[in-house]
């Protein structure tokens, strides 16, 4: 972590890394915050503007936008690790397969990562929606079926590099294995690669969760999923526009954050854009 | 004495932004029609001297000294842009590596008739400028110089592009050649023949050239007086007829006595222990000191002698070894 | 005498042009090696004569199309996985480019030690380190440094550090690839010297790949001259490299400074 701040060379850096971190917290312990129930519906106090009781107000069945809030962290921020988790490691297991064997399975593979991605996501959530019910387990299954092919093509492309490089053949002439080149020589050469694309990819699977979310295909709408619940606010948003507001702005700060981090890993990690 | 055609007094070059010192207190001075040459190691300064010296490196300027060509000192205030000037009339320019020099997608003799317009302004499109440029070609060995004239530059060897890189800056007839290292992409056959070419169309010209090399026995076969930088130093200017026989600079015999070159047995090499320094080091004392085997304490305390007398031999060395004769 | 080490027999390789890309097609042909135990042999060549690519041959990095390689009079084309995987130990290389030939995310020790393990695991972690150490210490480097990474070295640190990486299995044939042609002037000169202790003290048996004229009539004790994908000329080196007969190593040596 002190690592990451080292890196931060301007006040947007640090602070989309401050709310990186916040939000991080917020995940992991906002469900203990929470000062209500988030799905506890009392229509007597609907639509109530930002107060000392309600610091962001309820919504319309009376909920606290709040806690909604901060058990949403959780809900959001879970889906988009779990689609990373199961995508990147999914992924880069094929590039590298792909890159070790070479040859027609290589180019094999390769056009089939091309051609899966072509199917836009949207259309798969939906179908994954129409099978599997429409709910968030959809919109999370929808999103690792079709971005894993990303991972695969950029996994791929930097093994290749690095088979190329001679350490790799000096590995080759004392003998090592299969599974000690991977673990030792490529994943770690592959890490710095790796991570910018998983942190930009942060923000690109959060706002496409809650996007399926909002169009109704992803979470459903008690859910107090960040997405879900701007769906659920659309309604109020002549007479209740927090309701839409903190949930918009907590998507936007948290995906415009890892976006910079994003970007700011690349700067400082990809080997293209460094001096040796 | 004539005027020199390339004179610098105590030049030092700092980088942009940090104004560090990478080179410091460099004074030589390259007479019309002379071979010249500058030998160093990587981080020596050899190519950086040159290249802020004529307005080519973006991340250095000059912090202090002068520069005279051909009589007329260059302003310290926009110097980049007066440096530059020189380029492309009075003085050209062959770089290292001849593969990315040259443009791919325009002819070769559209390269030169280019250089022809831009220095002596000679009309893009007349046979006049066609013949001259031809002429050039032939000049610098290129066989059927008419075909190659019309040929891109991908449809040639790394030796003949090097060539056309002479070419052009040959067609522009100045005083002075800077080659920065022109032949070390290339191979040992293919090298001796460009080096020999080069410097032998440039005597027959009249032409002045500053060779700039790491290979201390290509230069001293092939050039009158060279310097040797070490650690962003001038540590030396000789004769190179000298080298290898009378009393020479420290580490001017040092660099002779680890090149296995011809003639040599496995007992007459030496090498030089530690690493070399870096440019920005050499500051206080002589860079050379911590590696030197004649070193003694003053060689750290003391800063180092600049050479500011017009002289033809110079030594840096604290205790006055390879001072000339 | 005993059988050579090496014995290359009509070596033939060519890889064809691919398509859409500029890539001279290439043929190796004829190539006729022997190196003896205990001898330092030259490839000299310019690039492109594709002596690297016959250094991949010799230690088996690279296959070859006709022909026949015997290795201490076995020919490794019948070779089992078990001889495959025990050649490894007997013979290394050492790279050019010292920057590319470490792994720059494993300590000095680590790489050095990561041949010990695969071929004497039964010297465990403290004889391994205690091996590091005097490896270190062979090649000129301070036995301590074994903790750092490899960015953190010079390029002719890093590449004493390959060739302790090298010797660390106790390899019968060293093979190396133009060891010095990326380093400084008075490195090479260091190196060199490395090289010349290391022939001296472990009688090692060395194929000298270089373009280097000088160094090579210097350290080898016989030479294969190639141009253009074959050899051109062989013999002891300093008869050949001082009254060359073939019109090729003529040309080369007058075009040495």
């Amino acid at each position: 972590m002190s690592t990451l701040w080292t890196y931060a060379r301007s006040n947007i850096e640090r602070t989309a890394l401050i709310v990186a971190a916040l939000v991080i917290l917020m995940a992991l312990f906002g469900g203990l915050l929470a000062p209500f129930d988030p799905l506890k519906i009392d229509f007597r106090s609907k639509i109530l503007p930002p107060s000392p009781e309600h610091w962001l107000g309820t919504d319309g069945s009376g909920r606290d936008v709040l806690s909604r809030l901060l058990v949403g962290a959780q809900m959001t921020l879970a889906s988009t690790a779990v689609v990373l988790v199961v995508v990147a490691t999914f992924g880069c297991a094929v590039g590298i397969f792909s890159a070790l064997v070479g040859g027609a399975v290589d180019n094999m593979l390769m056009r089939l990562a091309d051609v899966w991605l072509g199917f836009p996501p949207l259309i798969l959530a939906l179908g994954f929606a129409a099978a599997l019910g429409a709910s968030l387990e959809a919109a999370i299954w929808a999103l690792i079926f079709s971005w894993w092919p990303n991972y695969a093509r950029l996994t791929r492309m930097v093994t290749v590099d690095i088979l190329s490089r001679k350490f790799i053949a000096s590995a080759d002439a004392l003998g090592v294995g299969t599974g000690a080149k991977i673990f030792r020589y490529i994943l770690p050469n592959a890490f710095d690669v790796l991570i910018v694309q998983v942190t930009l990819d942060i923000s690109a699977i959060m706002l496409a969760i809650s996007g399926l979310s909002f169009i109704g295909v992803g979470a459903q709408i008690p859910l107090p999923e960040w997405g879900a619940m701007i769906a659920d606010g659309r309604s109020y948003v002549a007479n209740g526009w927090w309701i839409v507001l903190a949930p918009g702005l907590m998507i936007f700060l948290t995906a415009f954050s890892f976006n910079i981090i994003g970007d700011m890993l690349r700067r400082e990690l990809d080997p293209t854009s460094r001096r040796r | 004495m004539t005027v020199p055609l390339l004179e610098l007094r105590d030049v030092t070059i700092a980088l942009r932004g940090s104004n560090r010192r990478m080179v410091t207190g460099v004074g030589l001075s390259v007479s019309v029609g002379e071979v010249f040459g500058v030998v160093g190691e990587s981080g020596s300064g050899k190519t950086l001297l040159t290249r802020t010296v004529f307005g080519l490196q973006d991340d250095t300027y000059l912090a202090g000294g002068t520069v005279s060509f051909a009589g007329r000192t260059l302003p310290l205030d926009g110097y980049m842009k007066a440096a530059r000037k020189l380029l492309g009339g009075e003085v050209g320019f062959v770089p290292q590596d001849p593969y990315s020099s040259l443009n791919p997608t325009m002819r070769v003799g559209e390269q030169i008739t280019e250089a022809l317009y831009l220095a002596k302004r000679m009309p893009m499109n007349g046979t006049a400028t066609r013949q001259a440029a031809i002429d050039v070609l032939g000049e610098v060995g290129i066989p059927e110089p008419e075909l190659a004239f019309r040929q891109f530059p991908d449809q040639f060897s790394g030796g003949m592009r090097q060539r056309i890189v002479f070419a052009i800056a040959l067609a522009q007839d100045p005083k002075l050649l800077i080659a920065d290292e022109p032949t070390t992409a290339l191979d040992a056959i293919t090298q001796r023949r460009v080096i020999e070419l080069m410097l032998d169309r440039c005597r027959t010209r009249g032409m002045a050239v500053i060779l700039i090399s790491h290979n201390l026995e290509l230069l001293r076969q092939s050039v009158d007086r060279l310097a040797v930088l070490y650690g962003g130093q001038l540590h030396n200017i000789a004769e190179t007829a000298a080298i290898g026989h009378h009393t020479i600079h420290p580490y001017t015999e040092a660099l002779f006595d680890c090149i296995p070159s011809k003639g040599k047995t496995l007992e007459d090499i030496r090498a030089i222990r530690g690493e070399p320094a870096g440019a920005g080091f050499g500051l206080k004392g002589c860079a050379f000191a911590s590696r030197c085997r004649y070193a003694e304490p003053i060689c750290v305390e003391s800063d180092l002698p600049l050479n500011s007398a017009a002289q033809n031999g110079f030594t840096a060395c604290l205790l006055g070894r390879g001072a000339p004769q | 005498m005993s059988a050579p080490l090496v014995m290359l027999q009509d070596v033939a390789k060519s890889f064809g042009r691919r398509l859409l890309v500029q890539n001279r097609s290439f043929t190796l042909s004829g190539i006729n090696i022997t190196v003896n135990r205990g001898e330092v042999v030259g490839i000299l060549g310019e690039s492109g004569s594709g002596k690297s690519t016959v250094a991949n041959i010799i230690t088996r990095l690279t296959s070859y199309d006709a022909g026949s390689y015997v290795y201490d009079g076995r020919d490794v084309s019948g070779y089992l996985k078990s001889e495959s995987f025990g050649f490894k130990s007997k013979v290394q290389i050492v790279f050019q480019d010292p920057y590319g030939s470490l792994n720059p995310r494993v300590t000095v020790a680590d790489s050095i030690g990561e041949g010990i393990k695969l071929h004497q695991p039964q010297l465990g972690k403290t004889g391994r380190e205690a091996r590091v150490r005097q490896l270190l210490d062979e090649v000129g480097l301070p036995p301590d440094c074994g903790d750092r990474y490899p960015r953190e070295f010079s390029g002719g640190q890093r590449q004493r550090i390959a060739i302790a990486r090298a010797l660390a299995v106790e390899p019968e044939l060293l093979v190396c690839d133009e060891p010095l042609s990326s380093l400084d002037v008075s490195i090479q000169a260091q190196v060199l010297e490395l090289f010349v202790k290391l022939i001296r003290e472990r009688h090692l048996t060395i194929v000298f790949i270089s373009h280097d004229v000088n160094v090579v009539r210097l350290i080898c004790d016989r030479v294969y001259v190639m141009h253009e994908g074959r050899i051109v000329e062989e013999g002891r080196a300093h008869d050949v490299l001082t009254h060359p007969q073939n019109e090729y190593t003529e040309r080369l040596l007058a075009a040495v400074y």
